[in-house]
């Protein structure tokens, strides 16, 4: 049946459910209001998600144009949901789903909590705010709700201004956001130039016909102008400091969500008004690919000497946002060079990777966010043991951090093993200096994978195993039922992706019009497999998840049958009894292994990087001749090494600078009169002479 | 890049027999190989040591006895033995060791298995910090840093062997190999270099990680695992010996192919050589291995990442010389 007449009217009743969400709790006391802000964010994701599907999977789109604003073409809004933006819609209709039931434990729990409404109120418009901004189709609607976007994310960021330090995130995150508004406008407006129009859809049709330098030109503007907002490596700086200021719930959307947006406007730029095509372009596909590799290795690092726990899951966005981005570069190399089965392939394993990493971070970041609540510290040296006092929140992070870490059998495993294949096809691409290239950032993806396996080791092992090492986590409690709901949502969800992947790689397939029977020709085992032959029967990869698990639950079945016959069907005896303190009698927790202490040895080896920092200071008993020591404080810190070196001297600069430029406001009259008169000269000159 | 054609002949009975009978081969000899390896060792070092079949009475003696579990200890430290039991012990259904062909090669590559080898390293890392004791911690801080720079060396060991073999089909690898017979390419050198190196780590041996200590000082693995008893450390220990037969069969297969049948379609009595081979190689891979292991003394921590160092910049130096 074809249900695509109620498509725009679906949508509408999207928007007109977040904008009830956001009025509706303005009008309630803090308890009902944020039933009243959640229940319909709630039901209009679930409905964002759904609709999405179906216009995934029907093929069709929807063009939108409210009557009022469409008299003037250009600056209007005007909307157009294909493929590409319902793909998008679903990754922030889903996670936005399970977010919005979290938050109504979250915000609503604790009475205590204040600017509940408020938050109703600007979470409802920021997830309507990146639903619209992916399906607008010009530059002035575009660029509106991009802005509401980042004004209402600012808003949530500052929210819990009484934390220290939490105003000058959101400062910084502003700033960062503005400069990279403005590198898109840029963007947008070389093709305004180009096009003389301002509508997508005339980017689009001359897609093909853009001088090589505008080309060039658009894309590095757009990458640097998304990247930041994505947080890309050197323009990341922003994140590790906003993600984690903001409401959990809020992370969980900024990390999660938000960041696809800004893949999704370089998607759409790269894809649509760009369109690598022929070799020349390949450097732009590399660029990316730096870009990309470099991020993915340096928010790992950084992720794994972190001890706060939403600050590392921030540093995790800007690895997997890394990753995301290594694979859109390796699909415009891939393009530029005409292989058009290995950009689907890359493509594929980029988008999905996308899919993923929201689904995982919004999860990860709830759980984070449960513990937070908790026991009321984010350092992870202060918890512990919480495995056993929140068992749930502990399964759904294990959940989550062995999805993120890449490993079987969860999503995180199947886009990176995409990604893989896409790196390790690269020897197609017939020049050297780009397979070499290619090579070096499959070095740096693969210390990637590494470095996040030890560091999500680290994550859940020192905040949820072993005893309490603070009063506060002795005291922890198992969260209210409806944010194990949310949680269980993207839980849930990320063993579907895992095991199916076809769901996965097939959404992407109908959004992108990618031809899978290109990528999936060898299939033995029909759509449950993800597989391709690169050329021929000569390069074969082909995977099977529910296989894979199969196999596994069938051997693990076979070894407990194994195990209990050889110890002679007697089931044996478990003695629980103190761990093995060395003979020194009970050990106190701060015998126990830390955040700090475990990540020491990657710290050592890697201290060209971090230039670890360490100062201890010794205060004697003054008269003790410096004999007997009256306190001993260690203060050990890694270095921001972009902050130091790179934001640093640009904003010393601009303050010298600007310190030099005040010197023209003396605050006399008279002076202020000079300038006017030459302003005027100078303009009447202008306008002689018809410069 | 070497064409191979991966298709596995038309007797589907006798794959899939073959194919069990190589899985439960691989976890019948697993400890065997491991106690080669200490017999070897004790020679070199004027021992009369235990005798090669000792490891199995250890896991039979451990599979009777009753466990002592911590209390500190959550679930994660009891479910961890199976999970790392189930993932390595079904990595070792996709790798092709005796016969160069495993029925379920194309539902899980080799990127598959290091995949669940990195699972069941995940969970015995968190089964170390469960029990709250520093030992533990400190295994795991010193794996922690030692995974993340041999995982690297891993990846790219395999990126050499997929560009010369073509693709990560575990079947299509093994016969593309044993095809070529042994490839003096400099590329499969290098790449021969990193996977031994990264497999000494892998499996914990010296000079990474002793495995006949418990001294603080020095253990890896076993600081993880010391609270282990009973089923739980048999399994644990059987896991890593599958492991280490994993690893070494592996190496054997991709890079000292003689004797191998290229094709499933090879006769019985050809497979069955092939396999003895491969028997044979193994014994003396290991050998060399625990040579090796009283020659050399446990390096220091922080000198170990020269060594994952070299092994990734060795399969760097093969990529590059393959793309030249």
């Amino acid at each position: 049946m074809d249900f695509s007449y109620a498509y725009p009217d679906l949508f509408l009743a999207v928007v007109a459910l977040f904008v009830t969400g956001a009025l509706l709790p303005l009008l309630l006391n803090t308890r009902r209001g944020a039933i009243a802000a959640f229940v319909p964010a709630a039901i209009a994701s679930a409905l964002t998600a759904a609709l999405s599907t179906l216009i995934l999977f029907s093929g069709s789109t929807i063009r939108l144009a409210p009557p009022l604003t469409a008299s003037i073409p250009s600056i209007g809004i005007a909307l157009y949901i294909d493929g590409v933006s319902a793909f998008f819609m679903l990754i922030i209709g889903l996670v936005a789903t399970a977010v919005s039931i979290y938050s109504l434990g979250y915000s609503g729990g604790s009475e205590e909590k204040r600017g509940v409404r408020s938050v109703g109120f600007l979470i409802n418009l920021f997830v309507l705010s990146m639903i619209l901004v992916v399906a607008t189709n010009n530059v002035f609607s575009f660029l509106l709700f991009w802005e509401l976007m980042s004004l209402t994310s600012f808003l949530l960021v500052i929210h819990e201004d009484e934390k220290p330090g939490t105003l000058k995130s959101g400062i910084t995150y502003l700033i960062m956001t503005h400069i990279g508004t403005a590198f898109i406008t840029a963007a947008f407006l070389i093709l305004y130039f180009s096009t003389g129009s301002l509508s997508f859809d005339a980017f689009r049709s001359s897609a093909g016909q853009l001088a090589p330098f505008t080309k060039d030109a658009v894309f590095i503007l757009a990458l640097l102008g998304f990247g930041t907002k994505a947080g890309l490596v050197p323009m990341h700086i922003w994140l590790p400091k906003a993600h984690p200021s903001a409401p959990s719930n809020v992370s969980a959307l900024m990390s999660g969500v938000m960041l696809k947006v800004a893949i999704y406007g370089l998607v759409r730029v790269t894809f649509d008004f760009v369109v690598p095509s022929s070799p020349g372009d390949a450097w732009l596909g590399l660029l990316m690919v730096a870009a990309g590799s470099s991020s993915a290795l340096v928010g790992v690092l950084y992720a794994a000497v972190e001890h706060d726990i939403k600050r590392a899951l921030a540093y995790h966005s800007v690895e997997n946002i890394g990753i995301i981005v290594l694979g859109l570069g390796l699909s415009v190399v891939f393009l530029s060079y005409g292989l058009a089965t290995l950009a689907a392939l890359a493509l594929l394993a980029s988008m999905y990777h996308s899919l993923n990493h929201a689904v995982f971070k919004g999860l990860l970041f709830m759980g984070a966010g449960s513990v937070v609540l908790k026991t009321g510290t984010a350092d992870m040296n202060l918890m512990g043991g919480l495995a056993k006092k929140m068992p749930w929140t502990a399964m759904f992070f294990l959940i989550g951090s062995i999805a993120i870490a890449g490993l079987p059998p969860l999503n995180g495993f199947v886009s990176e093993w995409l990604t893989m294949q896409a790196l390790l096809s690269s020897y197609q691409v017939p020049n050297q200096v780009l397979q070499v290239s290619i090579g070096f950032a499959s070095v740096a993806f693969a210390l990637t994978l590494g470095l996040a396996l030890a560091t999500f080791v680290k994550l859940f092992g020192i905040s949820f195993l072993a005893r309490p090492r603070s009063a506060g986590a002795e005291r922890a409690s198992e969260v209210p039922r409806t944010m194990v709901a949310g949680m269980a949502v993207a839980g849930i969800l990320c063993v579907v992706l895992g095991v199916l992947p076809f769901v996965a790689t097939s959404a992407v397939a109908s959004a992108f019009h990618l031809d899978l029977g290109l990528i999936t020709p060898y299939s033995p085992l029909g759509p449950l497999a993800v597989g391709y032959t690169a050329s021929g029967l000569s390069s074969i990869s082909s995977l099977s998840m529910p296989t894979v698990l199969i196999l596994t639950g069938s051997v693990g079945a076979a070894v407990f049958g194994f195990v209990v016959l050889a110890g002679s069907g007697r089931k044996p005896v478990v003695r629980p009894y103190t761990t093995w303190e060395g003979g020194f009698g009970p050990l106190g927790e701060r015998t126990e292994y830390t955040a700090t202490s475990l990540s020491q040895p990657i710290r050592t080896v890697f201290k060209t990087f971090y230039r670890p920092h360490t100062s201890i200071k010794r205060e004697y008993f003054s008269d003790s001749n410096h004999l007997v020591r009256k306190s001993v404080s260690v203060v050990s810190e890694t270095r921001e090494v972009f902050e130091d070196y790179l934001y640093s001297p640009v904003v010393g600069g601009t303050l010298f600078l600007l310190d030099k430029v005040r010197r023209i406001q003396t605050g006399k009259i008279n002076s202020y009169l000079l300038y006017m008169m030459i302003a005027t000269v100078s303009l009447l000159l202008l306008a002689v002479f018809q410069f | 890049m070497i064409a191979y054609d991966i298709t596995l002949g038309a007797d589907a009975v006798k794959i899939t027999v073959i194919g069990i009978l190589q899985a439960a081969g691989i976890f019948a000899l697993a400890p065997l190989l491991t106690g080669v390896m200490r017999k070897v060792k004790a020679k070199r070092q004027k021992r009369v040591g235990a005798s090669v079949i000792q490891p199995y009475y250890d896991l039979l003696k451990l599979l009777k006895k009753d466990e002592v579990v911590s209390e500190h200890a959550s679930w994660v430290f009891q479910w961890t033995p199976w999970i790392v039991a189930a993932s390595t012990m079904s990595a070792a259904l996709f790798i092709p060791i005796f016969v160069p062909f495993s029925p379920v090669s194309s539902a899980g590559d080799i990127l598959v298995v290091l995949g669940l080898f990195a699972l069941a390293r995940f969970f015995v890392m968190l089964a170390g910090i469960d029990t709250a004791s520093a030992f533990g911690g400190i295994g795991v801080s010193r794996e922690m840093m030692m995974s993340s720079l041999a995982e690297p060396g891993l990846f790219l060991t395999v990126f050499v062997i997929s560009l010369t073999f073509g693709g990560t089909n575990l079947t299509s690898l093994v016969g593309a190999a044993a095809q070529s017979g042994v490839v003096i390419a400099p590329s499969v050198l290098f790449g021969f270099i990193a996977f031994f190196i990264i497999t000494l780590a892998e499996t914990g041996r010296l000079p990474f990680d002793n495995p006949a200590t418990h001294l603080e000082l020095t253990m890896v693995h076993e600081a993880m695992v010391l609270e282990y008893s009973g089923r739980g450390l048999a399994l644990i220990q059987w896991s890593q010996s599958i492991k280490q037969l994993l690893l070494l069969g592996l190496m054997v297969d991709l890079f000292l192919p003689i004797g191998m049948p290229a094709s499933a379609d090879a006769s019985l009595a050809l497979l069955g050589f092939g396999a003895a081979a491969v028997v044979v190689k193994v014994v003396l891979l290991a050998v060399v291995i625990s040579y090796l292991e009283t020659r050399v003394a446990k390096w220091r921590l922080f000198r170990l990442p020269d060594l994952f160092t070299m092994a990734i910049a060795s399969a760097m130096v093969g990529m590059i010389v393959f793309y030249l």
